[in-house]
């Protein structure tokens, strides 16, 4: 056997450093963070199932509960409280205006998805933009306020 | 300001206006915070000192615990205790799943904790108190326990039988409940009938998956003998009667909080032993405790919901009217009935609602409910509604095919006309306000049916399957006393809210409503500042805490804004009254000349007003300048409930049009359409919104979502891997439209509108599907419709 | 559900990395994840140490290696999607990639660790058997080539040694005229299929002069159908003699959505559906 029951390791969350801190082994990044205080990342399934727990880590989205604190080391972190640059704040306004979640539980999940969308810069239509977010569970909206919204988001990018 | 959508109901003043945002679909601005990461869910909260729990659950369907061993368990790192059954019955007392007013219910005494026998696979057995729930997991491995397996009995359908096993010996079988509905004379009829048909449909259990699983932290407060509960419920209230009564606590001193929920849908309204035994460990140990359902415990403890095999007959004569139906249904709902609301309401409801939108003469229904050694079944989104609606339309396009008549004209002609209300639904359940005609006609105008048929037969042409339906449905509203508190339980039918207006102008809004994403806070708020005159950001909310808020029912079966709405309107006339008043006596006029706008007290014929700030300001603070005998009162109180009636009806028409691959089964949703009439909409991309979820719900149950079950009562698909709920790429966009009867028992004349499309929706899609597989002369009957089913329908397998 | 207590090494190079997983045959290499963490948080898999792979550069290398297209371990299934190597070379593999699971789990999960992991529902396996590649695994004795035929002994069962790690993947380069051609019938997007085909075919739809077929969520591992192969090559596209050879051929086994009979039934149709894929 090798290695330790805990890690010793430094990452950024929304640009803050958390420099040589202690995590669980077993820990995983969504149940960290959450310790932590940003509670905005949801666990919804702790299997990559419902894309609840989306987050932007060295600017590509993962699920944070399929992946190990410890593995954060060197990582740039960003959870939903730190989605406050001029194209989340535009795309928050369009989840808004269009009703794109009801409880809430699923949206930083569904707001990191539609990010990666528009940093592809890719023109989707309403069905690749099903296609995209198939990967986040919506039990309220039925998600068609959620395809408009990030519909008017593609638009305004483009 | 968004423009008006609908057309508004007199009562409520005229639309030209300012400040008036009834109507309106404004967006969700207190809802923001969910978009910044600021919501506040139950698993959100840490408390001092606060321990976790990990539930020890019954691997088996049915089982003997013969002993249980925790010692090796409570040596474990971090762990405070484990208990079992012995320990928590010592603070909480068992319960019973029956109400007094269906007739005979027979459900045995729960506990928190399985105590000798595990009835269900996932029943909570022991659990581990620790400083972490990874801890007390790690603990729950060093448990032992001497199971001695038992044999289940997992099929509905054989649980009568005599060789059933009986799962609760002193009932003598595994009988929970039975109703006969029987109103003129079915068997005289069928015999004057010049076509009668039949159908057996079958509805698979699903659950309600809610993102957020159930979570509960309890803090039990010795030094002021208190108890909090942070919990993602429904009904704040109806906890607290039952927590303190339980806990033999007095109800004053326990106080529920509801913050965020991350939905709902009728899952979290219930009393799960799990939850009970959390309170019960706070207590005893006096220390804030958290329990927080992972994703297996939600798919083998949250209440499961269908469960149904459902026989029916319809006779018409040559001219398609309806002469009569018939219904026998059986459900099974695991092991006990649900606390307190019972597991019979899905049942009763199919017998009520069955043909509830026809004129059918003679109706004759039978209910039966049993027990098995599944999760427990109770009710769920759109309680019944799915297979009274499935089993009615499926009857009613066999009975057009027979006879050679259009799907829309067959329901046309046997409607209880519009102007037909007040009347009865076949079952005699009160029926008022409501719009079958008007709404199919909505329904026929916006789906063109004439294309869509064309369509159809091209297809056909290509090796495709599509076809189409149209369904009417009622939908169960604002339900009145008539639906629990008369059985018994204590579920207040009455909201209540209180609106004040404070000293620096700001109003203050609180209701017994609760928020789970509807829109509850958004729709309060436009009631509020729409009755009152003010600028909506003006008015701030209080939901979900028995201690701030009036009292009442919280929000279940669609009762938020018609019964919840009410009490807001009702109060924040008041408070207007009272304002006005003090504002004649400072400005000395004719309370009449005046009145409010833009959070000003206006003279309607023009000069000067005084701000409500100021206004509130001589109240609060200068109250001496006040002529003597002022009332002063700048806060109001109002409560609502519906009298005299079980339900306030809603209906919905829907159609939708769908294209099966014969290769490999798959059924791909063209298009869907749904009309619905709810009455006043106080906030119209809110209720369209209730529709699309609603019906995207009711497709799951269609088409995709199913506990699986092997023969021993073993749950096969607990992961969302594995049970599959829908997800965005399969889904359709749905076309809504609405029909507005305003409900004659408020002024606000709101109905619900929450259920109709889970309710709906299954039987509009089934309906679809057998149109196009007619053609090829097949047939489904089983709910999920899977690609197997169909494949084995068209005889490729 | 939290994981059991395991240890944690982030391995700081292959050497490093092979030398415990040697020692300690309870350790369990940890590259994308995107399987493991789902089995550790369920309590289903209870490693004692998990060697983290992930950091160790080099590994995730795409490159024209003589006759092949070599696919280093650590590119995640979204650098594979994005490389222009692998469009300009073997452009199925966008299509067959953008059917396994969701972007986000794309971005951490990586072609090795499918490869390695041998689900016989996933795509990748069942792609490498029907291109004919050969996985490069790294041991104590050094590196060894083994042919995708050969890797694959049953259910989640590799020709793998406890010391040895997949380090990459080398597909041959497609001939002229060859073309790989995929389908796969599935309840839900980016669920795992009810069942699955890659086909690789030399010729043009009206003119086939070689075809393989492997299957994937059919049985316990890539399902190889010489057989039915040489019997459609022989007679066009007939449903029921190409059922009945499969099934004699592959050993159909059911699951949740979908009976061992429905498998059948797919393989059989999805012949068709890849078939009308070729140009003609």
């Amino acid at each position: 056997m090798a290695g330790n029951n805990s890690v010793n390791i430094s990452f950024t969350v929304n640009g803050e450093n958390f420099n040589n801190v202690n995590v669980p082994s077993r820990q995983h990044l969504a149940d960290y963070l959450r310790s932590q205080g940003f509670t905005g990342t949801h666990l919804g399934c702790e299997q990559g199932a419902c894309g609840a727990c989306t987050i932007e880590m060295d600017g590509k989205a993962v699920r944070s509960c399929l992946v190990l604190a410890s593995q954060a080391n060197g990582a740039n972190l960003k959870t939903v409280e730190g989605f406050d640059d001029e194209m989340m704040e535009k795309v928050k306004q369009n989840f808004l205006k269009h009703n794109a979640f009801q409880c809430g539980f699923c949206s930083p999940g569904m707001l990191m998805t539609t990010k990666e969308i528009l940093l592809n810069k890719k023109k989707l239509t309403r069905d690749e933009i099903r296609s995209e977010i198939s990967g986040n569970y919506c039990r309220c909206t039925g998600y068609q306020s959620i395809v408009d919204a990030i519909e008017e988001c593609i638009n305004e990018i483009n | 300001m968004d423009d008006i959508k609908v057309n508004q109901n007199p009562k409520l003043g005229s639309l030209d206006r300012p400040n008036s945002y009834i109507g309106r679909s404004l967006p969700r601005e207190n809802a923001k915070k969910h978009l910044d990461g600021g919501g506040q869910f139950v698993d959100d909260l840490t408390l001092p000192r606060m321990v976790h729990v990990a539930f020890l659950r019954s691997p088996f369907a049915h089982a003997e615990i013969k002993s249980i061993n925790t010692n090796d368990a409570k040596k474990s790192d971090g762990v405070v205790d484990v208990f079992t059954a012995k320990e928590i019955d010592e603070v909480c007392k068992p319960w019973i799943g029956t109400l007094g007013h269906l007739g005979e219910m027979r459900s045995p005494e729960q506990t928190p904790l399985a105590k000798k026998i595990a009835r269900w696979q996932g029943e909570p057995v022991a659990v581990v108190i620790a400083d972490s729930r990874a801890q007390a997991e790690d603990a729950l491995e060093l448990i032992e326990v001497d199971w001695a397996e038992k044999e289940a009995q997992v099929d509905m359908e054989t649980a009568l039988d005599s060789n059933a096993v009986v799962i609760h010996p002193e009932l003598g079988n595994n009988l929970f409940w039975t109703r006969t509905v029987n109103q003129g004379d079915v068997e005289k009829a069928f015999k004057k009938a010049d076509a009668v048909v039949e159908a057996t449909l079958d509805f698979a259990r699903h659950t309600g998956v809610t993102l957020e699983s159930r979570g509960i932290v309890a803090d039990w407060n010795k030094a002021e003998n208190k108890m909090t509960i942070y919990h993602n419920g429904q009904a704040p209230h109806m906890m607290q009667h039952i927590i303190a009564k339980h806990l033999d606590l007095n109800e004053g001193l326990v106080r529920i909080v509801s913050r965020d929920v991350g939905g709902s849908f009728g899952i979290k309204v219930h009393v799960y032993p799990d939850e009970m035994a959390v309170t019960a460990i706070s207590k005893k140990i006096g220390r804030p405790v958290k329990f927080i359902a992972d994703r297996l415990e939600s798919f083998t403890t949250d209440i499961h919901a269908r469960c149904h095999k459902i026989s029916g007959k319809l006779g018409v004569d040559k001219n398609g009217k309806i002469l009569a139906m018939e219904i026998d249904d059986l459900s099974g709902i695991g092991p006990f009935s649900m606390y307190p609301r019972t597991s019979a309401i899905e049942t009763n409801q199919v017998l009520n609602l069955s043909g509830a939108p026809y004129v059918i003469p003679n109706y004759k229904a039978v209910g039966t409910v049993v027990f098995q050694n599944k999760t427990p079944m109770c009710q769920y989104r759109a309680v019944g509604h799915p297979i009274a609606v499935a089993i009615t339309e499926a009857l009613i396009d066999k009975a057009a095919y027979k006879i050679d008549m259009d799907i829309d004209k067959i329901r046309k002609i046997n409607f209880i006309p519009d102007n037909a209300y007040p009347n009865k639904c076949p079952s005699g359940v009160p029926l008022e306000d409501l719009s079958h005609e008007a709404s199919m006609d909505k329904l026929l105008e916006i789906m063109d049916i004439k294309e869509i048929e064309a369509q159809n037969e091209e297809d056909f042409k290509k090796g495709v399957l599509t076809g189409h339906g149209v369904i009417s449905m009622c939908e169960v509203t604002n339900p009145s006393p008539l639906f629990y508190g008369v059985g018994g339980a204590h579920i207040s039918s009455q909201d209540g809210a209180s609106i004040r207006l404070e000293g620096s102008g700001a109003i203050h809004l609180s209701s017994s409503i609760t928020e789970q994403g509807q829109g509850t806070e958004a729709i309060m708020k436009q009631i509020a500042a729409d009755q009152l005159g003010v600028k909506m950001e003006s008015v701030r909310v209080t939901l979900g805490d028995t201690d701030a808020t009036p009292y009442g029912g919280g929000t279940w079966a669609s009762r938020g804004a018609g019964i919840g709405g009410e009490a807001v309107l009702k109060a924040a006339r008041k408070l207007k009254d009272n304002i006005l008043n003090i504002a004649a006596a400072i400005m000395q006029t004719d309370k009449d000349t005046l009145d409010i706008e833009d959070n000003n007290v206006i003279r309607k014929n023009g000069g000067e007003g005084i701000t409500l700030q100021k206004l509130a300001e001589t109240v609060y603070y200068r109250g001496h300048e006040l002529p003597k005998g002022t009332n002063a009162e700048l806060l109001a109180t109002a409560s609502f409930l519906i009298e005299g009636i079980p339900f306030v009806f809603t209906n919905s028409a829907m159609g939708c049009q769908v294209s099966i691959d014969q290769d490999t089964g798959i059924i791909k949703i063209n298009k869907f359409w749904a009309v619905e009439d709810c009455g006043t909409q106080i906030n119209p991309k809110l209720v369209e919104e209730q529709i699309r979820g609603g019906v995207i719900q009711g497709i799951g149950g269609a088409l995709f979502e199913e506990c699986v079950y092997d023969n021993q009562g073993n749950m096969q698909n607990a992961t969302m891997a594995d049970y599959l709920v829908p997800m965005a790429y399969e889904m359709p966009d749905i076309i809504v439209d609405h029909v507005t009867t305003n409900s004659g028992r408020s002024i606000i004349g709101a109905k619900g509108a929450g259920e109709a499309g889970t309710g709906g929706a299954p039987a509009v899609i089934m309906n679809a599907v057998n149109n196009a597989l007619k053609q090829v002369n097949a047939e489904v009957v089983s709910q999920p419709i899977t690609p197997e089913k169909i494949l084995k329908a068209l005889g490729k397998i | 559900m939290k994981a059991a207590h395991f240890s944690y090494h982030e391995a700081l190079n292959l050497q490093d990395a092979i030398k415990i997983k040697a020692h300690d045959d309870e350790s369990v290499i940890l590259a994308g994840g995107q399987s493991l963490l789902p089995a550790l948080n369920m309590r289903l898999s209870s490693p004692t140490c998990l060697i983290d792979i992930s950091k160790i550069s080099g590994l995730n290398e795409i490159k024209i290696d003589g006759q092949t297209l070599f696919i280093g371990a650590l590119a995640t299934h979204s650098d594979v999607m994005n490389n222009k190597t692998v469009k300009n070379n073997m452009p199925c593999m966008f299509d067959i990639l953008k059917m396994v699971a969701h972007p986000a789990i794309r971005n951490k999960g990586t072609h090795g660790g499918s490869i390695a992991y041998g689900d016989p529902a996933a795509e990748l396996p069942a792609l490498a058997v029907a291109t004919n590649a050969e996985i490069i695994v790294s041991g104590q004795n050094g590196d060894r080539s083994i042919n995708a035929k050969d890797f694959y002994l049953g259910l989640f069962e590799t020709t793998i040694n406890q010391d040895e790690i997949v380090v990459g993947i080398k597909y041959p380069l497609l001939k002229k005229g060859q073309k790989i051609v995929f389908d796969e019938v599935c309840r839900r997007h980016g669920d795992y299929a009810m069942a699955g085909l890659i086909a690789n075919v030399m010729g043009s739809k009206n003119d086939i002069k070689d075809l393989k077929l492997v299957f994937f969520a059919t049985g316990d591992k890539p399902d190889v159908a010489d057989k039915t192969a040489r019997l459609c090559l022989e007679n066009g596209y007939d449903y029921d003699k190409l059922k009945n050879s499969l099934s004699t051929e592959i050993d159909f086994a059911g699951d949740l959505n979908s009976s061992s009979e429905m498998k059948l039934h797919l393989a059989t149709v999805l012949i068709k559906k890849v078939l009308s894929k070729l140009e003609i």
